[in-house]
């Protein structure tokens, strides 16, 4: 969770519009997608690395890269196994493992994953939830109940995670043994809470839907939202930027 | 003024009534204390009181509740809710925001509050209640203390004539449930708002509110001022509900003709009467 965190801050990218940076983020990753070079995907990457820097954002950059790149590496591993074309690279007492093409075809395909998933990431850093939503009613008419699915679900995991840890220790001080080495054992001990948890998480979504609706969510329009996300000179430069960028990399990066 | 009349309530799938014949006039500007063991029905009469029950809630219901005249039955229940404000007993799942200006933000936004006044409102509930540098914050990150005021201030800034709490204290410590009280007060004393609240603590209840209703088992066992009380004693030793120990000494001695005055409900007043007594 603390990778998804929202980082506070002044620089160029907090102050662009929540609508456009999600928008900069799916168009920076539909470019990343379009590309079709391993160094193109590598300079993507330290590309996104850079700006972060620029924003203060650049230790997060740097660790969502190392997560991205342990997803990515299973990606690799999946697609080295069963793509096969090109000559075979590796081949074991008759048996061909990899070929060259399942070796670049892995390659592109992990290297665009941490490409295209880490500007999404790192939006998460720059913008507050509530005010995403809020702009995308405004600017986008999503319709507001959509956008209070998403910021209430992001708002409940600390919450069902406090609740968790209650049940926890309230078994813990039963005698229930959580702290055993044995990964099967635990999952044994942890899979029963579920029950539990649920129960609880059903009742506070029921009372948290009574709290809202009797603040009127039903009356609410477009118009309602307070607060006023207005498109600036940056928010036009940062599309044409990008979409320059989703260009090249189409004509430029095959 | 509310006025509950002969109000019974069955929830669904439920074999008993979980308040029945009850009546009940909450009067504008009075400041009620409602307590009684758990299950005797005090959350329901919260739902009552603006319209969940039984409109949001289904159920059998019985009886009659008018708010300022009005029918809880005959009106969906967002039609009192600018004049009911609830604040629930789980603290935080009755949040809908993650930002403490979001939230006070919701209700204001959703009844169409012109955008003019919401700034204002805004700042002024935030004043009220002494939170002004919680505005950005995250209400994750808040105390229980906060939170409960985040959670009033959100409702106070539809300006309801009547403001209902249910268990407001149940997780904070004394300091912040009298902080809770203190603020009650004043806002009952200044702007006149009718205050109702479910509370355990009834050493607290005693010292601030002006009447106080008893539940047993969905029915109301006594309503009247916290002084009134002390002729019940008896009857509340055996629902399970201890008076404080300062009255229920107080009214001992006056029953056994050592002490004269009125009986005292909080400490400081105990301990001028003791030293009355013992003329120290």
């Amino acid at each position: 969770m603390n990778l998804l965190n929202y980082v506070p801050g002044d620089s160029f990218l907090h102050k662009l519009n929540p609508v456009i940076k999600l928008a900069a983020a799916f168009m920076y990753g539909v470019a990343a997608i379009l590309c079709n070079n391993v160094l193109g995907e590598v300079g993507f990457i330290v590309l996104m690395i850079l700006i972060s820097y620029s924003s203060g954002l650049g230790d997060r950059a740097v660790r969502l890269t190392k997560t991205l790149i342990i997803i990515g590496m299973l990606m690799f591993v999946i697609q080295l196994l069963f793509v096969r074309s090109g000559d075979p690279l590796l081949v074991i007492a008759g048996f061909c493992v990899f070929t060259t093409g399942g070796l670049i075809s892995a390659l592109l395909l992990s290297l665009r994953v941490v490409a295209a998933m880490l500007p999404l990431m790192l939006l998460f850093a720059i913008t507050q939830m509530n005010d995403l939503c809020n702009a995308l009613v405004k600017k986008a008419h999503l319709p507001y109940r959509y956008a209070f699915i998403v910021t209430t679900a992001f708002r409940f995991v600390p919450i069902f995670t406090t609740e968790f840890h209650d049940i926890q220790d309230a078994q813990k001080a039963r005698g229930v043994d959580f702290d055993t080495k044995n990964i099967i054992r635990k999952m044994q001990l942890i899979a029963p809470l579920c029950v539990p948890l649920l129960v609880s998480s059903l009742k506070k979504v029921d009372n948290s839907a009574m709290s809202a609706e009797m603040r009127g969510f039903a009356l609410r329009t477009i118009k309602s939202g307070y607060k006023d996300y207005p498109f600036t000179w940056r928010d036009i430069a940062v599309v044409l930027v990008l979409a320059a960028l989703i260009i090249f990399s189409v004509l430029f990066l095959k | 003024m509310i006025s509950i009349k002969n109000f019974g309530f069955k929830y669904q799938n439920s074999k008993t009534e979980a308040i029945s014949g009850l009546n009940l006039e909450i009067a504008d500007g009075d400041f009620v204390g409602i307590t009684g063991t758990s299950g005797a029905g005090k959350t329901t009469l919260t739902f009552a009181l603006n319209g969940i029950i039984p409109q949001k809630i289904k159920g059998d219901f019985y009886g009659e509740i008018l708010i300022d005249g009005k029918d809880t039955v005959e009106h969906e229940a967002e039609e009192f809710a600018l004049s009911v404000g609830e604040v629930f007993q789980d603290i935080d799942s009755q949040m809908v925001a993650s930002i403490v200006e979001d939230e006070i933000l919701f209700g204001l936004e959703n009844f169409g509050i012109p955008h003019e006044e919401i700034g204002a409102r805004l700042k002024k509930v935030l004043k009220e209640l002494g939170i002004e540098d919680l505005r950005e914050r995250e209400i994750s990150s808040l105390s229980g203390g906060q939170k409960q005021k985040v959670a009033i201030a959100s409702i106070l800034a539809l300006e309801p004539k009547y403001i209902i709490l249910d268990e407001p204290t149940g997780e904070l410590d004394p300091e912040s449930s009298r902080d809770i009280f203190d603020l009650l007060t004043k806002l009952n004393r200044e702007k006149g708002i009718t205050v109702v609240i479910v509370e355990q603590k009834i050493m607290l209840l005693c010292e601030y509110v002006k009447h106080l209703v008893v539940l047993n088992k969905g029915k109301l066992e006594f309503f009247g001022t916290p002084n009134d009380m002390v002729s019940k004693i008896d009857t509340f030793k055996d629902l399970g509900i201890n008076i404080p120990r300062v009255a229920e000494l107080s009214s001992r001695l006056i029953a056994a003709g050592i002490y004269s005055g009125e009986v005292t409900l909080t400490v400081d007043e105990a301990e001028k009467m003791v030293r009355e007594v013992l003329r120290i």
